[in-house]
């Protein structure tokens, strides 16, 4: 089942073009990874997919239907460390925003809303924090929690804006378990990153993106020398044998 | 004492009056500056207070001190709408527009109410409020103002909390960004209308972040600050009032009101500061390890 269809996509922000001409699709339980450099548009398609951003062309479908329309089958997952680490709210809190749309704006959280939350939190191994101030954990387990606070939405396409930066071992891997369980699940996930390794070891596919699409499709097909040295504009590449190492500006 | 100090100086009705006044201003300010104080906007907040000023002056002019709240919420929602509308373009900068507004707003103001007789007077009354003179109708207004922002408050709460914490998350889930930072714009100025009276445009910044700062100063939980944020503001409000009489009638100091208001609430803010820092210093002093006995 497709759950996500990229048809011909582009973005303009004013007269500059951020993205052009994007196509690719999304099955339900399946990861794609958003693979380009600094500035290649990879969360501005992120933000384009939530309905965040206009599409200047083409088309993008979520579940058949326009993001605006699928927006409550939407989670969003933004980097950790763009929010405010001073700010008062406890662990068990941000993750119960997740189930905010479900809850509504006057009624109290049911059983089922805190039970999901607290669920979530087990998923990404930080069930004993609920309690902790958000700001007090390190940036690997901000970025969990932030995971969680998706889960706990229940999304059937889920989308992460660079979950590995900055992360330890012991969150990366918990981040690549959580989004393991949930494409168990038959979500559907994309993920932006500059990390090819991981990339390899999250997703099924990948997109190949510097405004322009390079290539989409399996991982193993499609991150072919050639097509990641047209992405990352050749220079800052190097290949060893079978292997590729993509150094960023 | 407490009793001679706390009690006895609010038997006399206009007395009873300003006390019921600060009251409902500074718990709604403690609470609103809750807001201000995680959304850092203190700046704006500053910035409405004195674009709120012009609107003063044109009330008084126009209907005396009852069109006082009047020309003042006409103010505070033009500005409302305009801080809304220029904080989200990206032509000028937002410290701009806002310093900007303000300046040329408030000169307005001073140009308008300089050309009355009684110049002098009138600006001090503007500035710094007039607590004591507060009439049952304007404590009505006050009153209607703090349900109508309680009630706004409690039906946006969600939607604030998670605007407040991760602006493009809440956009995510489609929350209208524009539409709940202009309701807090509004709230805000609603505020400052009904504590203007009270503290006058200049002070009452004071009564919107002093309280709620205090509060973030000991406590990490919103549950907690919300409600002693409105605390403080109430109970500096009181104490201010109070030793503003005590000085004035029983010393012979005269001490004007709303500026003692202000300093009872800087003091409570001290007071928690110091009581923060040394919550913390026990917390760290309960966090070092034990150092493990050495074997002879």
């Amino acid at each position: 089942m497709i759950t996500l269809t990229l048809d011909q996509v582009g973005v303009s922000y004013g007269s500059a073009r951020a993205l052009d001409s994007i196509d690719g699709t999304v099955h339900a339980g399946e990861a794609v990874a958003l693979i380009g450099p600094n500035g290649a548009g990879k969360s501005t398609l992120i933000k384009a997919i939530l309905g965040l951003v206009p599409v200047a062309s083409g088309r993008i479908t979520v579940l058949g239907v326009s993001p605006d329309q699928a927006r409550h089958h939407m989670a969003y997952v933004p980097q950790a460390d763009t929010l405010d680490p001073d700010f008062p709210i406890s662990v068990g809190e941000v993750v119960l925003m997740g189930r905010y749309r479900r809850i509504g704006w006057l009624r109290r959280p049911k059983r089922a809303d805190r039970t999901a939350a607290s669920r979530a939190l087990e998923q990404v191994g930080l069930a004993e924090r609920a309690r902790d101030r958000f700001g007090t954990l390190s940036g690997g387990q901000r970025q969990r929690v932030l995971l969680a606070r998706a889960i706990a939405a229940e999304p059937r396409l889920l989308l992460l804006d660079e979950p590995f930066n900055g992360v330890d071992a012991v969150s990366e891997q918990a981040l690549l378990d959580a989004i393991t369980g949930l494409k168990s699940g038959g979500t559907a996930v994309v993920i932006s990153t500059h990390d090819l390794a991981l990339a390899h070891l999250a997703c099924e596919g990948v997109c190949l993106l510097n405004c322009c699409q390079y290539g989409f499709g399996p991982a193993a097909a499609t991150l072919t020398p050639e097509r990641l040295r047209a992405t990352y504009g050749g220079n800052a590449l190097e290949l060893r044998g079978d292997r590729v190492i993509v150094a960023h500006s | 004492m407490l009793h001679r100090l706390f009690v006895e100086p609010f038997t006399y009705p206009f007395m009873a009056r300003a006390l019921a006044e600060l009251l409902i201003c500074g718990t709604l300010a403690g609470t609103v500056g809750v807001v201000i104080l995680l959304r850092r906007l203190a700046f704006m907040t500053d910035a409405l207070t004195h674009t709120v000023f012009p609107g003063v002056v044109v009330g008084h002019l126009l209907s005396g001190d009852s069109g006082i709240f009047w020309g003042a919420l006409a103010a505070g929602l033009l500005t409302a709408i305009l801080l809304t509308t220029l904080t989200r373009r990206r032509e000028v900068a937002e410290d701009t527009a806002l310093a900007v507004m303000l300046t040329s707003f408030f000169a307005v103001g001073v140009v308008m109410v300089s050309r009355q007789t009684g110049y002098t007077a009138d600006l001090t009354a503007f500035l710094f409020g007039r607590i004591l003179t507060v009439t049952e109708a304007q404590l009505l207004q006050s009153a209607v103002v703090a349900a109508l922002v309680v009630a706004l408050l409690a039906v946006l709460r969600r939607p604030l909390l998670a605007r407040t914490f991760d602006p493009e998350g809440a956009r995510a889930v489609g929350y209208r960004i524009g539409l709940l930072d202009l309701a807090i714009n509004v709230v805000v100025a609603l505020v400052v209308v009904a504590s203007v009276r009270a503290v006058g445009t200049v002070l009452v910044i004071a009564l919107l972040i002093v309280p709620a700062a205090a509060a973030r100063a000991v406590s990490d939980r919103l549950v907690v600050i919300v409600p002693l944020a409105a605390l403080i503001g109430a109970l500096g409000g009181w104490a201010g009032l109070a030793t503003s009489y005590e000085a004035s009638i029983n010393h012979g100091l005269r001490l004007a009101s709303g500026g003692t208001v202000v300093l009872a609430l800087v003091a409570f803010h001290l007071a928690c500061l110091a009581a923060g820092t040394a919550r913390r210093h026990r917390r760290c002093t309960a966090m070092v390890p034990v150092r493990p006995a050495v074997a002879p």
